[in-house]
This record gives C-alpha cells, structure tokens and sequence, in this order.
C-alpha cells in the first residue's frame, strides 16, 4: 500500500502523495475534457430536457446505492497492474494516479462517479468549470490517500471499509439533492 | 497513554465520513446560492472521495 504505514521504499511518502496526486490531476482533467467535447452534442436539447435527464440519472444513482434497483456499471473491471509501482517509483505512482484519475482504466465502484459524467455531459457547462470539476473530482480521490498517509493507521482499511456503504449513499443522496437544487 | 490519546485523535480527525459530511454541507450551501461553480466542484470532490479504497 503506498500510503499506509511501514513504509520503506528510499523515497519520501509525502512525495509520492505529490507525485500521485499530479497524476491523479492530470487523468481527472483529461476526463473532462473529454466530457466537455461530447457535452457539445447535448447542446442542441432545451434546458428543461438536460435538466430532467441529469436529475433522471442522479435519482437513478441514488436508488441503486439504496439497493432498490440492480444496474450493472460499466466499469473497466480491471486493476491496474502492480508492476508499474516496482520498477520506476515515481514514473509508476504517476502512472497510477493518471489511470485512477481518468476513471476509465479500472474499477469504479461506486454511482456517483458515474452520475458526475453523466451530468456534465448533459448540463454542457463551460469549459473551465468542466475541467475544475475534474481537478476536483482528482483531488476527492487524493484527499482519501492523504488522510490514510496522515492517519498513520494500521487498521485504516477497516476505517475505510466499514464507512465506504454510507459513503456512497450519501455521496448520492448529496448529488441529486445539489443537482435539483442548482437546475431546477 | 499520551501517545495512545493522541492516535486516536488523528484516527478521529482522519475519519472518512468528515470530508463526506464538510463536502455535503458546501455541495448544498453551493447549490442553494446559486454559486455553480462552487456546486459542481463540490459533487466532484465528492465523486472521487467516494472511491476511497486501499492505495
């Protein structure tokens, strides 16, 4: 684990959260603009149509991390290989973080990232604020892999674990109660 | 018994459903001003928090 505790790679923690998070950055922003791109075919719709559809698929989010419907993600179901962490440490932990970043290279588990795609695809938002979301969405992902470097924890997976099913949910619930609230 | 106080303390102030719970609150401040970019940023921030796993 590259943030856990007992660590003895000759490279400093912190400095692989850095490294991570750049890489993390970069794979987010690229998503979105990606997203911004196709958001341009939603252009044409009315502001009523995109907003239905984005609340459409945050409610559809939400009730699937309430367990009331089954819908399969279409998630890449692969993890990154481990080997890009043992030859070159911080060309790897890049590496890593850019894969992670664009959402798109291995296992998303949870609605939300989803139902965030979704929504800027349809809302057609400009491109700055496209792309800030992604750095957000980046720095939502390094934010988790700084508090497990800072908790300096042995048992931060069981933390994380046991709090990741109310996580979710409420990371759901949040997103259409902001969505409705913003474009309605 | 110092040392103990203070790793649970930074367990307590590490705890994953902090972030979810500062992020809810801005998300919803955000949407409710109007501030969109605010907002967006927010659900984002959100969204990558929410795959929290082992790295």
């Amino acid at each position: 684990m590259l943030f856990s505790p007992g660590w003895r790679a000759p490279v400093r923690q912190g400095e692989v959260l850095a490294v991570f998070t750049s890489g993390l950055l970069l794979g987010g922003m690229l998503s979105a603009a990606v997203i911004w791109l196709l958001s341009g075919l939603s252009a044409p719709l009315p502001h009523w149509a995109r907003a239905s559809a984005v609340l459409a698929a945050a409610a559809a989010g939400v009730a699937r991390e309430f367990g009331l419907i089954r819908l399969p993600l279409p998630q890449n179901a692969r993890q990154i290989p481990p080997d890009v962490l043992q030859t070159h440490l911080r060309r790897g932990t890049l590496q890593f973080g850019f894969e992670l970043g664009t959402g798109v290279r291995t296992y998303v588990s949870a609605t939300a990232p989803y139902v965030l795609a979704l929504a800027l695809l349809l809302a057609h938002e400009s491109l700055p604020l496209t792309l800030l979301t992604g750095a957000a969405f980046a720095l939502g992902r390094a934010l988790s892999a700084a508090l497990t470097y800072l908790a300096r924890d042995a048992h931060r997976d069981t933390a994380i674990a046991t709090r990741m099913p109310m996580t979710k949910t409420a990371t759901a619930a949040i997103s259409l109660s902001a969505l409705a609230l913003l474009l309605l | 018994m110092q040392e103990l106080t203070a790793g649970r303390l930074r367990r307590g102030l590490t705890d994953p459903l902090l972030p979810v719970a500062a992020l809810a609150l801005l998300a919803v401040a955000a949407a409710a001003l109007d501030a969109a970019v605010l907002c967006w940023s927010s659900i984002g921030a959100l969204a990558g928090f929410s795959l929290s796993g082992s790295v």
